[in-house]
């Protein structure tokens, strides 16, 4: 108990040194807010400007694909907000010797990698996120009830987790070979096809999606149950399985490499 | 023009040399961009498979498919950023180097900028190409496309290349202002795929939103040519479209050359 209350009182240490330096480039911040925003929201206007042609998509209607892109951006934000260092271990730490200083102190490595850093641009997927899925609630597509209510929120988490997972395991294959960036950045990008419903891909497409790389479970699969009343709750419970599953995975990787890792240098 | 050549080439030669030193790098990359093409090709595939009618923004599915992939080939050759190497210059105050060296900054990158086009024309780009051809032959049963055809298209994909480092050039200049460019261009990227044509035919879009785009320089840079490819335009209207694009190159030459101009007499850097 005491090593978690430690723990919190670290985080808010290190974070509220990481808040000083954004309010000194205040400019800075509302571009990569900007950036990650217009990103996001054009895909919304693609599909407006598609369903100007088409009465609906393989059976969904506009209210419900901009549910289910709005939804995926929710654990994706949360996730780029909280542990967007892990991207520096992938390109930059192990390989330039840097990683040295998160071993010399006395704490939790990995806690001190992604309490180093707070990502403000995430707040514009988080923005879009937001908007979208207030925007479909509104127009009565999605189920509102005591259940949704929580089980949205955990699926929110475990999909935060997912995305955490994959960038760490693959962020943590730099300590074999040095700069694992590209590997990261292919696996990171294939979240982009969860955002559309995954029955439009081929077979390979989404089993990979689905089972080797889960991004399905963090966006449809979970969409698709707050979308259709009386569809089975079961899917966020796998859902939460596989968050967990990855993560112990990703972790255990992750130490291993701490085990195995040299500096660089003389 | 010999003397042109003399000085410049050595930049475009190097910057191929370089690519080709980072090749597993290069080729994940290319599979993250052709991720993107992959999405849109399902997307327009049940998109069409949803439509009462086979033809949606004046094209056909066939066209479309040609469109996705041809837009991706397209935007590998005319994508080429500068503007990252002419903000990393300006915030680490390099650019006073380019100034005292008496050859023509903005010439010089665009010189880079014709090796890294060259590079990514040869890979991927012929290959996704020659691809998409065999598929468009074997599968879809349709015609090759035609010499002539492919020359119009290459005409204008060199013009495209231009207005498109032209007009980065002058972005790049933003680093003069704010030093967080990250942001900056990946907003850019944003608004430029849409505007472009590279995430959607421009034909899709509103006629009003139609007509702007008309008296943009975006549209050169994606939709004319694959347009063009795809034999959307002939005759006149093919010249006239081409023109633009000539148009379009000299007015962001000119704009470039001015805002240079005006930016660098109050440049200060500090240091040596």
């Amino acid at each position: 108990m005491s090593t978690i209350k430690r723990y919190m009182r670290l985080y808010r240490v290190l974070i509220a040194q990481f808040f000083k330096s954004i309010l000194q480039s205040k400019v800075d911040f509302f571009m990569g807010l900007l950036g990650f925003f217009c990103t996001q929201i054009f895909g919304i206007v693609f599909l407006f400007l598609v369903f100007q042609q088409i009465p609906d998509l393989n059976g969904w209607t506009l209210e419900q694909l901009i549910f289910i892109y709005g939804f995926a951006q929710i654990p994706r934000g949360i996730d780029h907000l909280l542990t967007d260092n892990i991207w520096m271990v992938a390109w930059w730490y192990v390989v330039n010797g840097e990683f040295d200083r998160y071993m010399l102190r006395p704490m939790n490595v990995l806690f001190q990698v992604i309490s180093e850093k707070l990502q403000p641009d995430a707040v514009g997927e988080l923005l879009v996120g937001t908007i979208l899925t207030v925007y479909s609630i509104s127009r009565g597509v999605v189920v509102v009830d005591g259940t949704h209510v929580i089980l949205f929120m955990i699926s929110v988490l475990a999909g935060a987790l997912i995305y955490t997972s994959v960038k760490l395991f693959f962020a943590s294959i730099a300590f074999w070979v040095k700069i694992s960036g590209p590997f990261l950045q292919t696996a990171y990008q294939m979240s982009d096809f969860a955002k559309y419903p995954t029955e439009i891909y081929a077979k390979g497409i989404r089993f990979i999606i689905t089972w080797v790389i889960p991004f399905a479970f963090v966006a449809y699969l979970p969409a698709r149950y707050f979308l259709i009343s009386g569809s089975s709750a079961s899917v966020i419970g796998v859902e939460c399985i596989i968050a967990v599953g990855f993560w112990c995975i990703a972790y255990a990787l992750f130490q291993k490499g701490i085990s195995i890792y040299e500096s660089a240098g003389n | 023009m010999r003397k042109m050549l003399k000085i410049y080439a050595p930049f475009s030669i190097n910057e191929i040399k370089r690519q080709l030193a980072y090749k597993g790098a290069f080729y994940l990359w290319i599979l993250v961009n052709i991720f993107g093409s992959f999405i849109s090709y399902y997307l327009w595939m049940a998109v069409y498979g949803s439509a009462e009618t086979g033809v949606l923004g004046g094209m056909t599915r066939n066209e479309m498919v040609v469109y996705v992939f041809m837009a991706y080939v397209t935007g590998s050759m005319v994508n080429i950023s500068i503007s990252k190497t002419v903000s990393d210059d300006i915030v680490k105050g390099t650019v006073s180097m380019n100034l005292i060296k008496p050859i023509d900054y903005r010439m010089s990158l665009i010189a880079r900028a014709v090796g890294d086009m060259v590079y990514q024309f040869l890979l991927p780009g012929i290959f996704i190409w020659i691809g998409l051809e065999i598929y468009r032959v074997q599968v879809l049963g349709e015609q090759i496309v035609s010499i002539t055809t492919i020359l119009w298209y290459l005409i204008s994909v060199v013009m495209s290349f231009l207005i498109y480092v032209l007009f980065d050039f002058c972005f790049g200049m933003i680093a003069f202002f704010t030093t967080y460019i990250f942001g900056m261009t990946m907003a850019k990227n944003a608004i430029l795929s849409f505007l472009t044509g590279q995430l959607i035919p421009l034909s899709f879009f509103p006629e009003g939103v139609q007509k702007v785009f008309d008296f943009l320089p975006f549209s050169s840079m994606i939709y004319t040519p694959v347009m063009i490819y795809l034999g959307k335009y002939t005759g006149s209207e093919l010249v006239f479209v081409l023109l633009r694009q000539a148009v379009w190159v000299l007015i962001l030459y000119a704009a470039g050359s001015l805002i240079w101009r005006k930016v660098t007499t109050r440049l200060v850097v500090l240091g040596g």
